[in-house]
Protein backbone atom coordinates (compact mmCIF):
# COMPACT_ATOMS: atom_id res chain seq x y z
CA UNK A 1 0.00 0.00 0.00
CA UNK A 2 2.86 2.37 0.62
CA UNK A 3 4.22 1.22 -2.72
CA UNK A 4 0.96 1.19 -4.66
CA UNK A 5 -0.06 4.79 -5.35
CA UNK A 6 -3.77 4.12 -5.69
CA UNK A 7 -4.06 2.41 -2.34
CA UNK A 8 -1.97 5.03 -0.64
CA UNK A 9 -4.61 7.52 0.35
CA UNK A 10 -4.85 10.84 -1.47
CA UNK A 11 -3.29 12.98 1.25
CA UNK A 12 -0.10 10.96 1.54
CA UNK A 13 0.13 10.60 -2.24
CA UNK A 14 -0.26 14.29 -2.98
CA UNK A 15 2.15 15.15 -0.18
CA UNK A 16 4.77 12.81 -1.56
CA UNK A 17 4.35 14.00 -5.14
CA UNK A 18 4.59 17.62 -4.06
CA UNK A 19 7.75 17.00 -2.04
CA UNK A 20 9.25 15.07 -4.93
CA UNK A 21 8.42 17.85 -7.36
CA UNK A 22 10.17 20.37 -5.13
CA UNK A 23 13.26 18.18 -4.75
CA UNK A 24 13.39 17.58 -8.50
CA UNK A 25 13.22 21.34 -9.01
CA UNK A 26 16.00 21.77 -6.48
CA UNK A 27 18.12 19.32 -8.51
CA UNK A 28 17.40 21.16 -11.76
CA UNK A 29 17.65 24.68 -10.38
CA UNK A 30 21.41 25.32 -10.55
CA UNK A 31 21.71 23.62 -13.95
CA UNK A 32 18.90 25.56 -15.63
CA UNK A 33 19.96 28.73 -13.85
CA UNK A 34 23.51 28.62 -15.14
CA UNK A 35 22.40 27.95 -18.71
CA UNK A 36 20.01 30.93 -18.62
CA UNK A 37 22.64 33.12 -17.00
CA UNK A 38 25.13 32.44 -19.79
CA UNK A 39 22.72 34.21 -22.17
CA UNK A 40 21.93 37.06 -19.75
CA UNK A 41 23.30 40.49 -20.50
CA UNK A 42 24.18 41.48 -16.94
CA UNK A 43 27.84 41.58 -16.00
CA UNK A 44 26.81 41.24 -12.35
CA UNK A 45 24.73 38.14 -12.96
CA UNK A 46 21.47 39.87 -12.13
CA UNK A 47 18.53 37.50 -12.44
CA UNK A 48 16.21 37.65 -14.26
CA UNK A 49 18.63 39.30 -16.69
CA UNK A 50 17.73 42.71 -18.12
CA UNK A 51 18.30 41.38 -21.65
CA UNK A 52 19.58 38.44 -23.64
CA UNK A 53 22.91 38.36 -25.41
CA UNK A 54 25.58 36.12 -26.90
CA UNK A 55 28.44 38.43 -25.96
CA UNK A 56 29.78 36.13 -23.22
CA UNK A 57 29.98 33.35 -25.78
CA UNK A 58 31.88 35.70 -28.10
CA UNK A 59 34.22 36.61 -25.25
CA UNK A 60 34.74 32.97 -24.40
CA UNK A 61 35.56 31.89 -27.95
CA UNK A 62 37.66 34.98 -28.68
CA UNK A 63 39.82 34.58 -25.60
CA UNK A 64 43.02 32.65 -26.41
CA UNK A 65 43.44 31.56 -22.78
CA UNK A 66 40.04 29.89 -22.61
CA UNK A 67 40.57 28.31 -26.01
CA UNK A 68 44.00 27.01 -25.01
CA UNK A 69 42.50 25.47 -21.89
CA UNK A 70 39.79 23.73 -23.93
CA UNK A 71 42.46 22.35 -26.24
CA UNK A 72 44.59 21.17 -23.32
CA UNK A 73 41.55 19.52 -21.74
CA UNK A 74 40.79 17.70 -24.98
CA UNK A 75 44.38 16.54 -25.42
CA UNK A 76 44.62 15.33 -21.83
CA UNK A 77 41.24 13.59 -21.95
CA UNK A 78 41.98 11.79 -25.24
CA UNK A 79 45.42 10.65 -24.10
CA UNK A 80 44.00 9.57 -20.74
CA UNK A 81 41.28 7.57 -22.48
CA UNK A 82 43.78 5.81 -24.76
CA UNK A 83 46.16 4.98 -21.92
CA UNK A 84 43.38 3.85 -19.57
CA UNK A 85 41.94 1.47 -22.17
CA UNK A 86 45.39 0.20 -23.18
CA UNK A 87 46.27 -0.53 -19.55
CA UNK A 88 42.81 -1.63 -18.49
CA UNK A 89 42.12 -4.14 -21.25
CA UNK A 90 44.90 -6.65 -20.44
CA UNK A 91 44.27 -6.12 -16.73
CA UNK A 92 40.60 -6.99 -17.08
CA UNK A 93 41.51 -10.13 -19.11
CA UNK A 94 43.97 -11.21 -16.43
CA UNK A 95 41.56 -10.59 -13.57
CA UNK A 96 38.65 -12.39 -15.21
CA UNK A 97 40.48 -15.32 -16.82
CA UNK A 98 43.58 -15.75 -14.67
CA UNK A 99 43.62 -18.44 -12.03
CA UNK A 100 46.58 -17.14 -10.05
CA UNK A 101 46.31 -16.60 -6.29
CA UNK A 102 45.58 -13.17 -4.83
CA UNK A 103 43.23 -12.05 -7.57
CA UNK A 104 40.77 -10.54 -5.09
CA UNK A 105 43.57 -8.60 -3.50
CA UNK A 106 44.81 -7.38 -6.87
CA UNK A 107 41.29 -6.35 -7.82
CA UNK A 108 41.10 -4.36 -4.59
CA UNK A 109 44.44 -2.78 -5.42
CA UNK A 110 43.25 -1.73 -8.86
CA UNK A 111 40.11 -0.13 -7.42
CA UNK A 112 42.03 1.58 -4.62
CA UNK A 113 42.37 4.90 -6.52
CA UNK A 114 38.56 5.11 -6.44
CA UNK A 115 38.58 4.85 -2.67
CA UNK A 116 41.53 6.96 -1.56
CA UNK A 117 40.36 10.59 -1.35
CA UNK A 118 41.35 12.50 -4.47
CA UNK A 119 43.11 15.19 -2.48
CA UNK A 120 45.54 12.65 -1.11
CA UNK A 121 46.30 11.18 -4.54
CA UNK A 122 46.77 14.73 -5.82
CA UNK A 123 49.21 15.68 -3.06
CA UNK A 124 51.15 12.41 -3.35
CA UNK A 125 51.54 12.63 -7.13
CA UNK A 126 52.32 16.33 -6.85
CA UNK A 127 55.17 15.52 -4.45
CA UNK A 128 56.59 12.98 -6.91
CA UNK A 129 56.40 15.29 -9.92
CA UNK A 130 57.78 18.18 -7.91
CA UNK A 131 60.86 16.09 -7.23
CA UNK A 132 61.16 15.00 -10.86
CA UNK A 133 60.46 18.53 -12.09
CA UNK A 134 57.46 17.37 -14.17
CA UNK A 135 54.76 19.64 -12.75
CA UNK A 136 52.97 21.71 -15.34
CA UNK A 137 53.58 19.21 -18.15
CA UNK A 138 51.10 17.31 -20.27
CA UNK A 139 52.70 14.13 -18.96
CA UNK A 140 51.84 14.95 -15.34
CA UNK A 141 48.22 15.67 -16.27
CA UNK A 142 47.81 12.44 -18.20
CA UNK A 143 49.52 10.24 -15.60
CA UNK A 144 47.49 11.64 -12.70
CA UNK A 145 44.24 11.33 -14.65
CA UNK A 146 44.97 7.76 -15.74
CA UNK A 147 45.39 6.78 -12.07
CA UNK A 148 41.80 7.75 -11.27
CA UNK A 149 40.30 6.76 -14.64
CA UNK A 150 41.80 3.25 -14.68
CA UNK A 151 39.45 1.67 -12.09
CA UNK A 152 36.38 2.79 -14.08
CA UNK A 153 37.81 1.35 -17.29
CA UNK A 154 38.83 -1.93 -15.66
CA UNK A 155 35.43 -2.39 -13.99
CA UNK A 156 33.49 -1.67 -17.20
CA UNK A 157 35.58 -4.10 -19.24
CA UNK A 158 35.44 -6.77 -16.52
CA UNK A 159 31.65 -6.50 -16.43
CA UNK A 160 31.25 -7.17 -20.13
CA UNK A 161 34.01 -9.77 -20.23
CA UNK A 162 32.23 -11.74 -17.51
CA UNK A 163 29.10 -11.83 -19.65
CA UNK A 164 31.02 -13.13 -22.64
CA UNK A 165 30.99 -16.89 -23.02
CA UNK A 166 34.59 -17.90 -23.59
CA UNK A 167 33.64 -21.08 -25.39
CA UNK A 168 32.77 -18.91 -28.40
CA UNK A 169 36.37 -17.78 -28.51
CA UNK A 170 37.51 -21.39 -28.10
CA UNK A 171 35.25 -22.39 -30.97
CA UNK A 172 37.03 -19.90 -33.21
CA UNK A 173 40.34 -21.45 -32.19
CA UNK A 174 39.07 -24.94 -32.92
CA UNK A 175 37.93 -23.70 -36.31
CA UNK A 176 41.51 -22.77 -37.05
CA UNK A 177 41.99 -19.23 -35.81
CA UNK A 178 45.01 -18.46 -33.71
CA UNK A 179 44.24 -17.41 -30.16
CA UNK A 180 45.20 -13.85 -31.02
CA UNK A 181 42.96 -13.79 -34.06
CA UNK A 182 40.11 -15.21 -32.00
CA UNK A 183 40.52 -12.60 -29.29
CA UNK A 184 40.80 -9.85 -31.84
CA UNK A 185 37.99 -10.93 -34.16
CA UNK A 186 35.56 -12.58 -31.74
CA UNK A 187 36.09 -11.43 -28.17
CA UNK A 188 36.83 -7.75 -28.75
CA UNK A 189 33.71 -7.11 -30.83
CA UNK A 190 31.64 -8.95 -28.22
CA UNK A 191 32.94 -6.88 -25.32
CA UNK A 192 32.93 -3.62 -27.24
CA UNK A 193 30.08 -2.09 -25.17
CA UNK A 194 32.22 -2.51 -22.06
CA UNK A 195 35.24 -1.05 -23.81
CA UNK A 196 33.25 1.93 -25.08
CA UNK A 197 31.70 2.50 -21.67
CA UNK A 198 35.13 2.28 -20.06
CA UNK A 199 36.53 4.75 -22.56
CA UNK A 200 33.60 7.15 -22.00
CA UNK A 201 34.10 6.97 -18.25
CA UNK A 202 37.82 7.63 -18.60
CA UNK A 203 37.15 10.58 -20.87
CA UNK A 204 34.56 12.05 -18.54
CA UNK A 205 36.69 11.55 -15.42
CA UNK A 206 39.60 13.32 -17.08
CA UNK A 207 37.48 16.05 -18.65
CA UNK A 208 35.85 16.95 -15.32
CA UNK A 209 38.84 16.46 -13.04
CA UNK A 210 39.55 19.49 -10.84
CA UNK A 211 41.63 18.58 -7.82
CA UNK A 212 44.42 16.68 -9.57
CA UNK A 213 44.55 19.21 -12.39
CA UNK A 214 44.77 22.18 -10.05
CA UNK A 215 47.80 20.59 -8.42
CA UNK A 216 49.46 19.68 -11.75
CA UNK A 217 48.72 22.95 -13.55
CA UNK A 218 51.15 25.75 -14.26
CA UNK A 219 50.17 29.27 -15.30
CA UNK A 220 50.93 28.32 -18.89
CA UNK A 221 49.34 24.88 -19.00
CA UNK A 222 45.78 24.66 -17.69
CA UNK A 223 42.81 22.45 -18.43
CA UNK A 224 39.34 23.96 -18.72
CA UNK A 225 38.36 23.15 -15.11
CA UNK A 226 41.62 24.70 -13.86
CA UNK A 227 40.96 27.84 -15.88
CA UNK A 228 37.42 27.94 -14.45
CA UNK A 229 38.77 27.39 -10.97
CA UNK A 230 41.36 30.17 -11.11
CA UNK A 231 38.90 32.58 -12.74
CA UNK A 232 36.24 31.69 -10.19
CA UNK A 233 38.54 32.61 -7.34
CA UNK A 234 38.98 36.12 -8.76
CA UNK A 235 35.48 37.02 -9.87
CA UNK A 236 32.21 35.44 -10.96
CA UNK A 237 32.22 36.69 -14.57
CA UNK A 238 29.43 35.31 -16.84
CA UNK A 239 32.14 33.80 -19.06
CA UNK A 240 32.35 30.99 -16.49
CA UNK A 241 28.63 30.46 -17.05
CA UNK A 242 29.42 29.95 -20.74
CA UNK A 243 32.09 27.37 -19.92
CA UNK A 244 29.67 25.68 -17.51
CA UNK A 245 26.91 25.59 -20.12
CA UNK A 246 29.22 23.98 -22.65
CA UNK A 247 30.22 21.38 -20.03
CA UNK A 248 26.56 20.69 -19.25
CA UNK A 249 25.90 20.27 -22.97
CA UNK A 250 28.68 17.73 -23.17
CA UNK A 251 27.32 15.78 -20.16
CA UNK A 252 23.89 15.63 -21.77
CA UNK A 253 25.43 14.45 -25.02
CA UNK A 254 27.38 11.68 -23.29
CA UNK A 255 24.28 10.64 -21.33
CA UNK A 256 22.33 10.36 -24.56
CA UNK A 257 25.11 8.29 -26.17
CA UNK A 258 25.28 6.03 -23.12
CA UNK A 259 21.50 5.56 -23.16
CA UNK A 260 21.58 4.74 -26.87
CA UNK A 261 24.34 2.19 -26.29
CA UNK A 262 22.36 0.63 -23.46
CA UNK A 263 19.26 0.40 -25.59
CA UNK A 264 21.21 -1.25 -28.40
CA UNK A 265 22.66 -3.72 -25.92
CA UNK A 266 19.23 -4.59 -24.61
CA UNK A 267 18.00 -5.16 -28.14
CA UNK A 268 20.94 -7.36 -29.08
CA UNK A 269 20.87 -9.26 -25.79
CA UNK B 1 53.31 5.43 -28.29
CA UNK B 2 49.76 4.70 -27.37
CA UNK B 3 49.04 2.66 -30.46
CA UNK B 4 52.14 0.60 -29.84
CA UNK B 5 50.95 0.06 -26.32
CA UNK B 6 47.49 -1.02 -27.30
CA UNK B 7 48.70 -3.40 -29.99
CA UNK B 8 51.05 -4.87 -27.46
CA UNK B 9 48.21 -5.28 -25.02
CA UNK B 10 46.25 -7.12 -27.68
CA UNK B 11 49.16 -9.41 -28.06
CA UNK B 12 49.48 -10.17 -24.38
CA UNK B 13 45.76 -10.58 -24.04
CA UNK B 14 45.85 -13.10 -26.84
CA UNK B 15 48.90 -14.88 -25.48
CA UNK B 16 46.95 -16.31 -22.59
CA UNK B 17 45.81 -19.65 -23.93
CA UNK B 18 43.56 -21.44 -21.58
CA UNK B 19 43.81 -24.85 -23.16
CA UNK B 20 44.72 -26.99 -20.20
CA UNK B 21 46.98 -29.97 -19.86
CA UNK B 22 49.95 -28.70 -21.79
CA UNK B 23 51.66 -26.87 -18.94
CA UNK B 24 54.76 -28.63 -17.73
CA UNK B 25 54.62 -27.36 -14.19
CA UNK B 26 51.60 -26.48 -12.13
CA UNK B 27 53.17 -23.21 -10.98
CA UNK B 28 53.42 -21.97 -14.51
CA UNK B 29 49.80 -22.91 -15.02
CA UNK B 30 48.66 -21.09 -11.94
CA UNK B 31 50.44 -17.91 -12.87
CA UNK B 32 49.38 -17.99 -16.50
CA UNK B 33 47.85 -14.71 -17.54
CA UNK B 34 49.54 -12.82 -14.76
CA UNK B 35 51.84 -11.10 -17.23
CA UNK B 36 48.79 -9.27 -18.60
CA UNK B 37 48.58 -7.48 -15.29
CA UNK B 38 52.12 -6.22 -15.37
CA UNK B 39 51.72 -2.98 -17.34
CA UNK B 40 48.93 -1.66 -15.14
CA UNK B 41 50.59 -2.98 -12.00
CA UNK B 42 53.84 -1.28 -12.89
CA UNK B 43 52.01 1.94 -13.67
CA UNK B 44 50.07 1.99 -10.42
CA UNK B 45 53.09 0.94 -8.38
CA UNK B 46 55.25 3.66 -9.84
CA UNK B 47 52.79 6.55 -9.95
CA UNK B 48 50.25 5.72 -7.26
CA UNK B 49 51.49 3.35 -4.56
CA UNK B 50 55.06 4.61 -4.32
CA UNK B 51 54.07 8.29 -4.04
CA UNK B 52 51.30 7.40 -1.60
CA UNK B 53 53.67 5.49 0.67
CA UNK B 54 56.23 8.26 0.23
CA UNK B 55 53.67 10.82 1.33
CA UNK B 56 52.59 8.82 4.36
CA UNK B 57 56.23 8.32 5.40
CA UNK B 58 56.81 12.05 5.54
CA UNK B 59 54.42 12.30 8.46
CA UNK B 60 56.78 10.37 10.69
CA UNK B 61 60.04 11.56 9.09
CA UNK B 62 59.58 15.32 8.76
CA UNK B 63 60.69 17.54 10.36
CA UNK B 64 62.13 14.92 12.72
CA UNK B 65 61.62 11.21 13.24
CA UNK B 66 58.68 10.45 15.48
CA UNK B 67 54.97 10.96 15.97
CA UNK B 68 55.29 14.71 16.57
CA UNK B 69 52.99 15.58 13.67
CA UNK B 70 50.25 13.32 14.93
CA UNK B 71 50.54 14.78 18.42
CA UNK B 72 50.24 18.27 16.98
CA UNK B 73 47.21 17.28 14.93
CA UNK B 74 45.32 16.42 18.11
CA UNK B 75 46.90 18.96 20.46
CA UNK B 76 46.68 22.17 18.44
CA UNK B 77 43.19 23.59 18.88
CA UNK B 78 43.14 25.07 15.36
CA UNK B 79 43.80 21.61 13.94
CA UNK B 80 41.28 19.83 16.12
CA UNK B 81 38.70 22.34 14.98
CA UNK B 82 39.37 21.29 11.40
CA UNK B 83 38.84 17.64 12.37
CA UNK B 84 35.66 18.43 14.26
CA UNK B 85 34.39 20.57 11.42
CA UNK B 86 35.11 17.85 8.85
CA UNK B 87 33.02 15.35 10.77
CA UNK B 88 30.15 17.69 11.56
CA UNK B 89 29.85 18.87 7.94
CA UNK B 90 29.99 15.30 6.64
CA UNK B 91 27.38 14.23 9.20
CA UNK B 92 25.08 17.13 8.43
CA UNK B 93 25.38 16.59 4.70
CA UNK B 94 24.61 12.89 5.11
CA UNK B 95 21.47 13.55 7.14
CA UNK B 96 20.15 16.23 4.79
CA UNK B 97 20.82 14.28 1.62
CA UNK B 98 19.12 11.24 3.20
CA UNK B 99 16.07 13.34 4.08
CA UNK B 100 15.86 14.77 0.55
CA UNK B 101 16.85 11.59 -1.24
CA UNK B 102 14.28 9.39 0.51
CA UNK B 103 11.08 10.93 -0.89
CA UNK B 104 12.65 11.15 -4.33
CA UNK B 105 13.64 7.48 -4.35
CA UNK B 106 10.22 6.56 -3.02
CA UNK B 107 8.41 8.53 -5.71
CA UNK B 108 10.60 7.09 -8.47
CA UNK B 109 9.66 3.60 -7.26
CA UNK B 110 5.93 4.12 -7.22
CA UNK B 111 5.03 6.53 -10.01
CA UNK B 112 4.23 5.10 -13.48
CA UNK B 113 7.33 4.03 -15.35
CA UNK B 114 7.51 6.96 -17.74
CA UNK B 115 7.50 9.50 -14.92
CA UNK B 116 9.97 7.46 -12.94
CA UNK B 117 12.32 7.41 -15.92
CA UNK B 118 12.16 11.22 -16.10
CA UNK B 119 12.83 11.66 -12.41
CA UNK B 120 15.75 9.26 -12.67
CA UNK B 121 17.08 11.20 -15.66
CA UNK B 122 17.00 14.40 -13.63
CA UNK B 123 19.00 12.69 -10.90
CA UNK B 124 21.51 11.36 -13.45
CA UNK B 125 21.80 14.72 -15.21
CA UNK B 126 22.58 16.41 -11.93
CA UNK B 127 25.13 13.72 -11.13
CA UNK B 128 26.89 13.92 -14.49
CA UNK B 129 26.98 17.68 -14.71
CA UNK B 130 30.41 19.15 -14.11
CA UNK B 131 31.07 19.61 -10.42
CA UNK B 132 32.55 23.04 -10.97
CA UNK B 133 29.56 24.19 -13.02
CA UNK B 134 27.17 23.21 -10.25
CA UNK B 135 29.28 24.76 -7.53
CA UNK B 136 29.63 27.99 -9.51
CA UNK B 137 25.89 28.08 -9.96
CA UNK B 138 25.31 27.78 -6.23
CA UNK B 139 27.87 30.46 -5.59
CA UNK B 140 25.89 32.86 -7.79
CA UNK B 141 22.50 31.73 -6.47
CA UNK B 142 23.42 32.06 -2.82
CA UNK B 143 25.45 35.27 -2.85
CA UNK B 144 24.20 38.36 -0.99
CA UNK B 145 22.86 39.95 -4.20
CA UNK B 146 21.75 36.59 -5.60
CA UNK B 147 18.32 35.45 -6.71
CA UNK B 148 17.45 33.65 -3.51
CA UNK B 149 18.17 36.62 -1.28
CA UNK B 150 16.41 38.99 -3.72
CA UNK B 151 13.33 36.79 -3.84
CA UNK B 152 13.14 36.38 -0.08
CA UNK B 153 13.53 40.13 0.36
CA UNK B 154 10.90 40.92 -2.26
CA UNK B 155 8.51 38.56 -0.49
CA UNK B 156 9.18 40.43 2.71
CA UNK B 157 10.43 37.38 4.56
CA UNK B 158 13.79 38.99 5.36
CA UNK B 159 14.97 42.62 5.43
CA UNK B 160 18.65 41.96 5.05
CA UNK B 161 20.34 39.48 2.75
CA UNK B 162 21.14 36.19 4.47
CA UNK B 163 24.76 35.20 4.46
CA UNK B 164 24.69 31.88 2.68
CA UNK B 165 28.12 31.61 1.07
CA UNK B 166 31.59 31.42 2.54
CA UNK B 167 30.18 29.82 5.63
CA UNK B 168 28.74 26.55 6.89
CA UNK B 169 25.34 27.10 5.24
CA UNK B 170 26.91 27.38 1.80
CA UNK B 171 29.00 24.25 2.21
CA UNK B 172 26.07 22.20 3.51
CA UNK B 173 23.67 23.34 0.76
CA UNK B 174 26.23 22.79 -2.02
CA UNK B 175 27.41 19.43 -0.77
CA UNK B 176 23.97 18.03 0.06
CA UNK B 177 22.94 18.97 -3.45
CA UNK B 178 25.85 17.05 -4.92
CA UNK B 179 25.29 14.00 -2.70
CA UNK B 180 21.53 13.47 -3.31
CA UNK B 181 22.08 11.23 -6.39
CA UNK B 182 24.38 8.98 -4.38
CA UNK B 183 21.52 8.40 -1.92
CA UNK B 184 18.75 8.08 -4.50
CA UNK B 185 20.42 5.45 -6.70
CA UNK B 186 21.13 2.74 -4.07
CA UNK B 187 17.96 3.53 -2.11
CA UNK B 188 15.78 3.32 -5.19
CA UNK B 189 17.30 -0.07 -6.03
CA UNK B 190 16.46 -1.28 -2.53
CA UNK B 191 12.89 0.02 -2.70
CA UNK B 192 12.38 -1.49 -6.14
CA UNK B 193 13.14 -4.89 -4.65
CA UNK B 194 10.58 -4.62 -1.86
CA UNK B 195 7.46 -6.66 -2.54
CA UNK B 196 4.44 -4.29 -2.31
CA UNK B 197 2.45 -7.25 -0.98
CA UNK B 198 4.42 -7.11 2.26
CA UNK B 199 3.14 -3.60 2.89
CA UNK B 200 -0.35 -4.65 1.87
CA UNK B 201 -0.14 -7.45 4.38
CA UNK B 202 0.81 -4.94 7.05
CA UNK B 203 -2.24 -2.86 6.20
CA UNK B 204 -4.56 -5.85 6.13
CA UNK B 205 -3.29 -6.89 9.54
CA UNK B 206 -4.49 -3.55 10.80
CA UNK B 207 -1.37 -1.42 10.83
CA UNK B 208 -2.07 2.28 10.38
CA UNK B 209 -0.15 3.95 7.52
CA UNK B 210 2.17 5.51 10.11
CA UNK B 211 2.86 2.23 11.79
CA UNK B 212 3.25 0.49 8.45
CA UNK B 213 5.76 3.11 7.39
CA UNK B 214 7.93 2.99 10.50
CA UNK B 215 7.64 -0.70 11.34
CA UNK B 216 7.63 -2.25 7.86
CA UNK B 217 8.68 0.09 5.07
CA UNK B 218 11.56 1.87 6.76
CA UNK B 219 13.22 -1.30 8.10
CA UNK B 220 12.99 -2.82 4.61
CA UNK B 221 14.70 0.28 3.19
CA UNK B 222 17.49 0.11 5.75
CA UNK B 223 20.11 -1.55 3.51
CA UNK B 224 19.76 1.21 0.91
CA UNK B 225 19.68 3.96 3.50
CA UNK B 226 22.69 2.49 5.18
CA UNK B 227 24.88 1.95 2.14
CA UNK B 228 23.92 5.27 0.59
CA UNK B 229 24.43 7.16 3.81
CA UNK B 230 27.79 5.61 4.58
CA UNK B 231 29.01 6.22 1.05
CA UNK B 232 27.95 9.85 1.19
CA UNK B 233 29.60 10.30 4.58
CA UNK B 234 32.88 8.86 3.29
CA UNK B 235 32.76 10.96 0.12
CA UNK B 236 31.96 14.09 2.11
CA UNK B 237 35.00 13.59 4.33
CA UNK B 238 37.26 13.72 1.28
CA UNK B 239 35.60 16.53 -0.69
CA UNK B 240 37.71 19.49 -1.65
CA UNK B 241 36.19 21.59 -4.44
CA UNK B 242 32.81 22.50 -2.98
CA UNK B 243 33.99 23.35 0.56
CA UNK B 244 36.88 25.35 -0.86
CA UNK B 245 34.59 27.50 -3.00
CA UNK B 246 31.43 27.73 -0.89
CA UNK B 247 32.99 27.60 2.57
CA UNK B 248 34.82 30.22 4.54
CA UNK B 249 38.14 30.24 6.33
CA UNK B 250 36.26 29.57 9.55
CA UNK B 251 35.06 26.13 8.57
CA UNK B 252 37.92 24.50 6.76
CA UNK B 253 37.72 20.75 6.24
CA UNK B 254 40.53 18.18 6.19
CA UNK B 255 41.11 18.05 2.40
CA UNK B 256 41.42 21.84 2.18
CA UNK B 257 43.68 21.79 5.22
CA UNK B 258 45.99 19.24 3.57
CA UNK B 259 46.32 21.27 0.38
CA UNK B 260 46.84 24.49 2.30
CA UNK B 261 49.61 22.95 4.41
CA UNK B 262 51.35 21.68 1.26
CA UNK B 263 50.91 24.69 -1.00
CA UNK B 264 51.02 27.64 1.37
CA UNK B 265 53.08 26.47 4.34
CA UNK B 266 55.17 23.69 2.75
CA UNK B 267 54.48 21.78 5.94
CA UNK B 268 54.54 18.27 4.46
CA UNK B 269 54.80 16.60 7.87
CA UNK B 270 51.47 17.78 9.19
CA UNK B 271 49.81 17.39 5.78
CA UNK B 272 50.98 13.80 5.68
CA UNK B 273 49.68 13.09 9.17
CA UNK B 274 46.30 14.57 8.21
CA UNK B 275 46.31 12.51 5.00
CA UNK B 276 47.05 9.33 6.93
CA UNK B 277 44.18 10.09 9.28
CA UNK B 278 41.80 10.71 6.38
CA UNK B 279 42.82 7.49 4.61
CA UNK B 280 42.54 5.54 7.86
CA UNK B 281 39.01 6.75 8.57
CA UNK B 282 37.97 6.18 4.95
CA UNK B 283 39.27 2.61 4.90
CA UNK B 284 37.69 1.71 8.24
CA UNK B 285 34.29 3.06 7.15
CA UNK B 286 34.51 1.28 3.80
CA UNK B 287 35.38 -1.93 5.58
CA UNK B 288 32.12 -1.65 7.52
CA UNK B 289 30.33 -0.78 4.31
CA UNK B 290 31.53 -3.95 2.59
CA UNK B 291 31.05 -6.04 5.72
CA UNK B 292 27.42 -5.02 6.20
CA UNK B 293 26.46 -5.02 2.57
CA UNK B 294 25.60 -8.72 1.99
CA UNK B 295 23.48 -8.87 5.13
CA UNK B 296 20.77 -6.77 3.56
CA UNK B 297 17.55 -8.82 3.88
CA UNK B 298 16.05 -7.41 0.70
CA UNK B 299 19.20 -7.83 -1.33
CA UNK B 300 19.47 -11.44 -0.23
CA UNK B 301 15.88 -12.34 -1.01
CA UNK B 302 16.01 -10.45 -4.26
CA UNK B 303 19.11 -12.23 -5.47
CA UNK B 304 17.06 -15.32 -6.20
Amino acid sequence: MLLTPNAMGPRLRIGLYLTTGLIALFLLLPIVFIVLLSFGSSQWLVFPPPGWTLKWYEQFFANPEWMASVLTSLKVAVLTTLCAVALGLPTAFALVRGRFPGRELLYALFTLPMIVPLVIIAVAVYALFLKLGYTGTLFSFVVSHVIVALPFTIISIINSLKLFDQSIEDAAVICGASRMQAVYKVTFPAIRPGMVAGALFAFLVSWDEVVLSVMMASPTLQTLPVKMWTTLRQDLTPVIAVASTLLIGLSVLIMVIAAALRRRNEVSA
Amino acid sequence: MTTAQSSQSTHVAGAAPRAAGMASSSTAQRWRGFSNLLPALLFLGLFFLAPLIGLLMRGVLEPSLGLGNYEQLFANSAYTRVLLNTFSVAGLVTVISLLLGFPLAWAITLVPRGWGRWLLNIVLLSMWTSLLARTYSWLVLLQASGVINKTLMAMGIIDQPLEMVHNLTGVVIGMSYIMIPFIVLPLQATMQAIDPMVLQAGAICGASPWRNFFRVFLPLCRPGLFSGGLMVFVMSLGYYVTPALLGGAQNMMLPEFIIQQVQSFLNWGIASAAAALLIGITLVLLYFYLKLQPESPVGASNAR
